[in-house]
């Protein structure tokens, strides 16, 4: 998977950018604050359609301005992706090919990046909301039909809450049936998820130089069995009454925890900084592994500024094994040349400035 | 308040039209001869004060009971629940059904304060219980997500009664193309696939 086109207006503080880009990626340089992280997320969001740091759309509207487009050609022109938003009418308009697409769900993941930030320890540091959030993303790209379900589980659930505050407990029932069926479905991709590549992330972690052994494990309330439907629907109704006296659902897939643990001990609380973002790296090179799996192909590779906070020995480490798995296109953002590994610098640099690029 | 602005306001009130179309139209009424914009205010008077809800099905209609509640070649044994009154006219395009209708006024949404009580099921299991000879209600309610939950919970309201529910089906469009049909809907189509017999 490549981009070999991208056109930016208004998004963030990127006025208008017309780039061509090489198969083998660029080397991104600038100093902090003029754009290159800015890039990086316009260039991501053809793959997911929202903010890859989460922020809202009308925050990613530069200032001043009413609307951002984006739009990019994939693998030498075989197909185009365009994303555009409006603020005034929270408007968003995704079209492949130049047909407008009526599920979003339908346009992700037709565009495939990974991307690594220093901020991807904050997932395995920080709440659970963040790892559930890699697994919804990952699996939204790699799984169809994962992205519509995990919508439809989503508003059974404001929908059921909303109940549960009104304090109607057979309005709230009403909805357990939608809410079980997609959440079922759900919790299924991600536990088959997890326990097939959690051999993978501890080797990669050992790969990476760090020798306690490293897992992941789904954390629920209870591991689905053959019918996951029924057992959640099970799981709601013995829960009812506590939902209903907090106000909302309190057992489910939208609880669960991705745990990250060396030699058994959580890596959340008691992994050192340096051991968490080891983790980080190993999460982001399975999510690539899944992602080169599901589409056959490695997906682009996104880094913003990564490098630099790793010593020589894990650099090094980290450099292997992106050449195994993500030797396609590599987006390389980094202050100076100086903090970008020597291998990686034999692509075409562009200077960021101000929101303006030049070759 | 000017009663431009006061008209532009009640205009923008309405479906799908904001602040600035609402001036336009306006504007544009202005220019009208004025019979024609009395003939507008008089349609709107007339309208509210003349439609009301069916009693016995809740259509909005200018008679009581509604021209198809009273329409005796209709099978009143046969009662297609739909959440508006508008969805009516969808259905009789079709020129095939013959039975009759219930409107239940909207779908469950606890998110906007709408429960079973702000719905007409009360008097649909009211008409079903009075021995007015309803065989069958057909489920018509939107393939929403909030449709649905209403077509299950009219089910479990309907249970006990002696009365055989049906929901309607849901899948491809006639003449559409499977090509360019959605991921959800191909995946409903597939899970309601019929037996071609053979």
């Amino acid at each position: 998977m490549e981009l070999s086109g991208l056109t930016i207006r208004n998004f963030r503080n990127l006025a208008s950018l017309d780039l061509e880009l090489p198969s083998a990626g660029v080397v991104v340089l600038g100093d902090n604050g003029q754009g290159k992280t800015n890039l990086l997320e316009a260039m991501y969001y053809l793959v997911l359609f929202r903010s890859l740091r989460g922020a809202k759309d009308r925050e990613l509207v530069r200032f001043g301005e009413e609307a951002f487009f984006v739009g990019g050609r994939a693998n030498g022109g075989a197909f185009e992706v365009r994303a555009g938003y409006e603020s005034a009418g929270r408007r968003k308009k995704i079209s492949l090919d130049g047909n407008p697409v009526t599920r979003i769900s339908d346009a992700v993941g037709k565009i495939l990046a990974v991307s690594f930030a220093p901020s991807d320890r904050g997932i395995v540091a920080g709440p659970a909301t963040g790892r559930r959030r890699y697994l919804d993303v990952l699996l939204s790209l790699a799984e169809p039909g994962y992205l519509a379900r995990l919508t439809e589980m989503r508003s059974a659930l404001k929908q059921r809450n909303a109940a549960l505050r009104r304090g109607r407990g057979d309005e709230a029932r009403a909805f357990d049936e939608p809410l079980a069926s997609a959440g079922a479905r759900v919790l299924e991709a991600r536990t088959r998820w997890v326990e097939r590549w959690s051999p993978r992330f501890g080797a990669l972690t050992a790969a990476l130089g760090e020798r306690a052994e490293a897992r992941m494990r789904y954390r629920t309330h209870r591991p689905p069995t053959a019918d996951a439907r029924s057992q959640f629907l099970d799981l709601l109704a013995s829960h009812e009454s506590r939902d209903l006296r907090r106000g909302m659902t309190t057992a489910g897939p939208h609880r669960d925890d991705l745990e990250l643990s060396l030699e058994g001990r959580e890596l959340r609380m008691y992994g050192s900084a340096g051991q968490q973002r080891t983790a980080a790296i190993a999460l982001r090179l399975v999510e690539a592994e899944t992602l080169r799996d599901s589409a056959g192909s490695p997906p682009i590779a996104l880094y913003d500024d990564v490098f630099a906070e790793l010593d020589e020995d894990r650099q090094a480490r980290l450099l292997n094994l992106i050449h195994e798995t993500l030797p396609g296109q590599a987006i390389v953002a980094a202050p100076r040349e100086s903090e970008v590994p020597a291998s990686m610098l034999d692509r075409p640099r562009w200077r960021v400035k101000g929101g303006r690029v030049a070759a | 308040m000017s009663v431009i602005a006061e008209l532009a306001t009640e205009l923008a009130k309405l479906p799908g039209i904001g602040r600035k179309t609402a001036t336009r139209l306006v504007y544009h009424l202005l220019k009208q001869p004025a019979a024609s914009v009395e003939r507008l205010a008089l349609a709107l008077q007339a309208v509210t004060r003349s439609v009301r809800a069916c009693s016995t099905c809740g259509n909005l209609t200018e008679q009581d009971p509604c021209e198809f509640c009273a329409d005796q070649r209709r099978d009143a044994g046969l009662v297609c629940v739909v959440e508006e009154a508008s969805d009516i006219d969808a259905i009789e395009r079709s020129g095939e059904y013959r039975g009759v209708y219930h409107v239940l006024g909207g779908h469950l949404s606890p998110l906007d304060g709408i429960g079973p009580d702000d719905l007409r099921i009360g008097s649909l299991l009211h008409r079903v219980g009075n021995g007015a000879g309803i065989r069958e209600v057909i489920v018509a309610t939107n393939p929403s997500m909030e449709g649905e939950v209403t077509a299950t919970y009219v089910r479990g309201a309907l249970d006990g009664h002696g009365v055989k529910v049906t929901r309607i089906a849901l899948g491809l469009p006639v003449g559409g193309d499977l090509e360019y049909a959605d991921g959800v809907t191909i995946a409903r189509a597939l899970s309601a696939r019929r037996d071609m017999g053979g």
